[in-house]
């Protein structure tokens, strides 16, 4: 193969590009590593933590939380509600367009809600309501409800999934149990699909017709200004390589760098490492309320008495004790509603004895308990080891199965008998903001086979959870919640196993992180 | 017996090792462990001490222990794994060798089943089942089986040529004999080697296997989810992977010092074969 | 030589075949949901089994697998069920990274390989040859992901000199694309490089001591040419057909490899696709590696033909 001139130039200027420099020098890139990987960007109909973080930079919402979960206005102008909260009016903003340059309209938002309502609990009560959702003109809708709802504005404006994105109305008509293909939004960044590769990259580019609100930015409130045109996440599962990577400088931030490795990264003046969310997270052991033994509250209950939360957060903590604190609560601690009213059982040294003995009562005989432990998540592992030493110190019959998450997403599913591919427990874990009331909190429901996994059935805890939706002031909210606690530990819906923060760590030279329970991007620029 | 050590110094090296390591795993309560699974979180992850030799790992279990139980299970594994293939293997080669009719079918089965590389063959049969030893044992199994099979056939087909064979079927012996006379005794050799190259193999593909997380469940101390549980760590608590890793090779490395040297002494011609 | 290569490419079909089918069933029956994972964490037991009937996951077997093969026959290896994009289109976004990385380990551990283990039969018993073989036994013991860490852990992170993760497409620069390739290759390469030594000394010694030789070496022939030219030339189709194993050792061996680097390749999209119960991603990767894999075998048959006639019958 002969090469002409112009080849040997190409190859040798080739071969002196400057080498690709460990510093992501670029100062308008950001390089992310996020949580998980990321397998859609549907976050009506995928309730994943990563997908919702993701869907927050290239959709927007009609109202936005503030960091003090209050809702403000987002895309919408304003709002007027009647006297009786039954009719609710909304009005968009103007100017607003999406990315492939059409305006939003009323159609598009009547759309995306319809779909919404069909999937999130609080769309669910919204729609049980809903007399009509209407159009005025292009730009104003309205709500007519048949009861009174006072929480619209939070249901409109919260940020956990599912979200209440705004999409074109093509793309929102997509069954709300079917993924959406197709990623246009409004928000401040596009989502480059030919640049993604699932597992290992997704690529977001910012949307130069995006115009922000005037106000400073706050959460989900306030106006969305980026400093990145490109904001690449890159996968990366071994937290090793993650670390090794941030080290290096080959990317700015990671979002969940593991307790163990926080030292070490602490120790280099390149990094800066902080709490990622003051709102933290509650650690989670789930029983099966359907199937013996945890069918009988006896039994849950010696699992209270056994349940050391130290153990647990030590494992999940990396050993860093001023991650975690005890809690005996299933609200936040350090938001409005906590209250460890009726959680006696989980506090004070452990009683095994008394544990076995209550076993005993509720007519366990060294049957085998399987527990599913995804061991493929840190979090989940580290609380099942611990399990599995627990129940073994109170003498029961541990069938500990390693499985990897997606397995036990499925099978937790299953309502059938734990011999015949069910399950009698499994663990996972609930973000600090999703626990703060009962309205994204569908861990906390106890309707029986309605509920969540584990199926816990404890009407008093429903008839709380009623009582704080209708409940006319602050004062009622907080005795509805120290009910609930009540009953929920009563029944033992499910077994807090602590309250624990996690850390994120950057490069020095980024400015404008923030702490919150979603990386927040706007507003963040390299110095 | 010193000469003979130094006329085959691979056997003496490989093999002293190996039995070592047996011994070892066989009498692990007997060498100052504790009971491997022990959690303590509170004492997680300190560094190699008077208390604990090899440190503690991310659940405050004692290292240690850990490693010497975890010999168990890499030593079952490989063996079970070899014994295993090296019998289903030369099962199957002998049937496809003198049974014309099963051969072809036979032999393009064992060769779709090795189109699929080892390791995403084993990993898709443990994505079937759940993790566990025996499931190992098995998924490993299976991937390794063609290879002898076909080990097998080719050796069963060269001694069918030969004369002394010829004249025996013509001389009528029946089949069973022939197999149990003539050839089985002449496959035993390059068998026994290739059974030690199995054995080797097995345990680093169990190791590989608990690394991506399809392996052997974490309830079980074996090597390859200690480094596995470890590997986040390495940066900063290198001694949670190192302790496995040098047992790991070290093991390996004996039993393929022992697969060389029985090559060498059982027939120097078999260098051909691998 | 045409005929013999035609009879061996059509005695692929069945293999292939084989491969599809026991491919396709293994996953089949396989445990696991992808519905429940898509559905995340907070969906009913409903919402599960509705999203299954819309991925088309309850119909019967015999109807799946004509449906897939019907479509692989037609280039279409079906659609991913976690990111809904072309399973032909997320390998081909992944081949450069993998196939670099095979490449470029094939070409170093040859190359240094050969050379070593005809060194080591040529000092066949000396301290040279045993020093070899200690690195080559050394090489095969010590697991790849082990290597990687060490190496990583010195050239990346403390000296500095190269990248710790992660792959740059050659698109953007030759000598970029090889910073990035270097502590990846030379921790997979190990393992090859101790596998063809070891044969390459192996088969020289057994070629060294035939009749021929001696008599070369009688005539007078320096030692040079006679390695060179005779012994390696005899003794290259074991070497060649331990290449052509070997492969299959090199896709497992890149698996890890790109998993502890970060190299966006095709090991990694697979095994995150076993463990999420990705069908279609899983057949589509694996009848891929089957084809590559009977490929590269027909080649070193048909190089095998070349190198010694005898075989051609």
């Amino acid at each position: 193969m002969t090469l002409g001139r112009r080849d040997v130039m190409k190859l040798a200027a080739g071969l002196l590009a400057a080498p690709a420099i460990a510093r992501a020098d670029a100062p308008r890139v950001l390089r992310f590593v996020p949580q998980a990987n990321l397998s859609s960007l549907d976050a009506v109909a995928g309730t994943q933590y990563v997908v919702r973080n993701a869907a927050l930079m290239v959709w927007e919402t009609l109202y936005g939380v503030d960091s003090s979960f209050n809702p403000q206005p987002q895309m919408c102008e304003g709002h007027e509600v009647s006297d009786d909260f039954k009719t609710w009016s909304f009005r968009l903003r103007p100017g607003l367009t999406f990315h492939d340059g059409e305006a939003v309209t009323t159609r598009d938002v009547l759309a995306s809600l319809q779909r919404w309502m069909v999937r999130d609990t609080m769309g669910q009560i919204i729609k049980s309501r809903l007399d009509a959702l209407e159009a005025i003109d292009d730009r104003g809708f309205r709500f007519r409800l048949n009861k009174p709802f006072t929480k619209m504005l939070f249901a409109l404006g919260k940020g956990n999934a599912p979200l209440p994105l705004i999409m074109p109305e093509r793309i929102a008509k997509t069954d709300p149990f079917q993924l959406i293909k197709e990623y246009v939004g409004s928000g401040p960044m596009q989502f480059r699909t030919d640049e993604w590769v699932p597992g290992s990259r997704a690529v977001f580019e910012l949307f130069q017709g995006y115009q922000p609100r005037a106000e400073p930015a706050d959460w989900l409130a306030g106006g969305r200004r980026m400093n990145f045109d490109r904001i690449e996440w890159q996968i990366l599962p071994d937290p090793a390589t993650a670390g090794a990577a941030l080290q290096n400088g080959e990317i700015d931030w990671w979002e969940q760098p593991i307790p163990d490795l926080v030292p070490l990264l602490k120790g280099n003046r390149d990094l800066v490492v902080d709490i990622a969310d003051p709102l933290g997270n509650l650690g989670s052991l789930r029983m099966n309320h359907l199937h013996p033994p945890f069918n009988d509250p006896r039994a849950r209950r010696a699992l209270l008495m056994a349940v050391s939360q130290p153990d647990y957060m030590a494992a999940v903590c990396g050993g860093d004790d001023a991650l975690w604190q005890p809690t005996a609560s299933f609200f936040t601690p350090g938001t409005k509603l906590f209250t460890e009213d009726g959680g006696d059982l989980l506090k004070g040294p452990r009683n095994y004895e008394a544990a076995k003995k209550l076993l005993a009562e509720a007519g366990y005989n060294g049957e085998k308990v399987i527990l599913m432990v995804a061991t493929d998540i840190a979090i989940t592992k580290a609380e099942g080891d611990v399990t599995a030493d627990m129940l073994g110190k109170i003498g029961m019959n541990v069938d500990y199965q390693a499985l990897d998450w997606g397995t036990v997403g499925a099978r937790r599913s299953k309502k059938d008998p734990p011999g015949k591919g069910g399950w009698n427990i499994f663990h996972t874990w609930h973000a600090g903001a999703d626990c703060i009331n009962p309205a994204p909190y569908t861990a906390l429901d106890a309707g029986g086979a309605k509920a969540w996994f584990g199926w816990p059935d404890s009407p008093a805890v429903e008839q709380g959870i009623v009582a704080w939706y209708d409940a006319a002031d602050s004062a009622a909210e907080t005795a509805a919640a120290r009910a609930i606690n009540r009953a929920a530990f009563d029944d033992v819906v499910y077994i807090p196993t602590g309250f624990f923060r996690q850390y994120q760590a950057w490069r020095h030279d980024l400015a404008g992180v923030v702490k919150a329970p979603f990386p927040v991007f706007w507003g963040v620029r390299k110095t | 017996m010193m000469r003979w050590a130094r006329r085959h110094p691979g056997i003496a090296a490989g093999g002293t090792l190996l039995v070592v390591i047996v011994l070892a795993a066989v009498l692990a309560p007997l060498l100052f462990t504790v009971d491997p699974t022990a959690l303590a979180p509170a004492r997680r992850t300190r560094p190699p001490s008077a208390d604990h030799w090899f440190g503690t790992d991310m659940l405050g279990r004692d290292i240690y222990s850990r490693v010497v139980y975890g010999a168990r299970v890499s030593l079952i594994v490989g063996f079970a794994v070899a014994l295993l293939a090296s019998g289903i293997g030369l099962g199957i080669g002998v049937l496809a060798g003198f049974v014309r009719v099963l051969d072809n079918v036979v032999m393009r089965a064992m060769d779709g089943l090795m189109a699929v590389p080892p390791i995403l063959l084993a990993v898709a049969l443990m994505a079937l089942t759940r993790g566990s030893v025996q499931n190992v044992i098995v998924a490993i199994t299976i991937a390794e089986v063609p290879r002898v099979s076909r080990l097998v056939r080719g050796v069963v087909l060269g001694l069918r040529e030969l004369p002394y064979v010829e004249a025996a079927i013509a001389a009528g012996t029946r089949t069973p004999l022939l197999v149990w006379r003539h050839i089985l005794p002449n496959t035993l050799a390059p068998l026994i080697v290739q059974a030690s190259y199995i054995c080797a193999s097995a345990m680093i593909v169990e190791a590989i296997l608990s690394f991506i997380g399809a392996g052997t469940p974490p309830t079980v101390p074996s090597w390859g989810n200690i480094m596995a549980e470890g590997r986040a760590l390495w940066q900063v608590k290198p001694f949670i992977v190192f302790f496995p890793a040098a047992a790991l090779s070290v093991t390996v490395l004996a039993v393929n010092l022992l697969g060389d040297g029985l090559r060498d002494a059982l027939d120097p011609r078999m260098t051909k074969r691998y | 030589m045409w005929r013999y290569a035609g009879r061996r490419v059509l005695a692929t079909v069945p293999v292939m075949g084989f491969v599809a089918l026991f491919v396709f069933s293994l996953l089949y029956f396989a445990p696991g949901d992808p519905a429940a994972i898509i559905a995340g964490d907070q969906a009913s037991a409903d919402d599960i089994a509705r999203i299954r009937v819309s991925l088309g996951l309850d119909r019967p077997f015999l109807i799946r697998f004509g449906e897939w093969l019907w479509h692989v026959l037609n280039g279409d290896l079906g659609t991913s069920i976690f990111s809904n994009l072309p399973v032909v289109h997320l390998i081909g976004q992944r081949v450069e990274p993998t196939l670099s990385l095979m490449l470029l380990t094939l070409l170093l551990s040859v190359g240094v390989a050969v050379p070593l283990g005809v060194l080591a039969a040529a000092r066949a018993g000396s301290w040279i040859d045993r020093l070899v073989m200690l690195f080559a036994v050394l090489g095969f013991s010590v697991p790849v992901f082990v290597v990687g860490y060490v190496l990583a852990y010195v050239f990346a992170l403390q000296l500095e000199w190269l990248p710790v993760q992660g792959y740059t497409p050659i698109a953007r620069g030759v000598l970029p694309w090889l910073r990035n390739l270097v502590l990846p290759v030379v921790s997979l390469g190990a393992i090859y490089i101790a596998l063809i030594a070891r044969i390459t000394r192996a088969a020289m010694l057994e070629v060294l001591g035939q009749d021929y030789i001696r008599t070369a070496r009688a005539k007078g022939l320096g030692l040079a040419p006679i390695l060179f030219v005779h012994a390696l030339k005899n003794a290259s189709v074991p070497i060649v057909t331990v290449i052509g194993l070997g492969v299959a050792l090199l896709i497992g061996g890149a698996v890890v490899t790109e998993s502890v680097f970060a190299i966006p390749g095709i090991g990694r999209l697979v095994v995150d696709a076993i463990l999420r119960r990705d069908y279609p991603v899983i057949q589509g990767v694996t009848l891929l590696f089957s084809v590559v894999y009977v490929l590269v075998n027909l080649l070193v048959d048909l190089t095998y033909s070349l190198l010694d006639p005898r075989i051609r019958q």
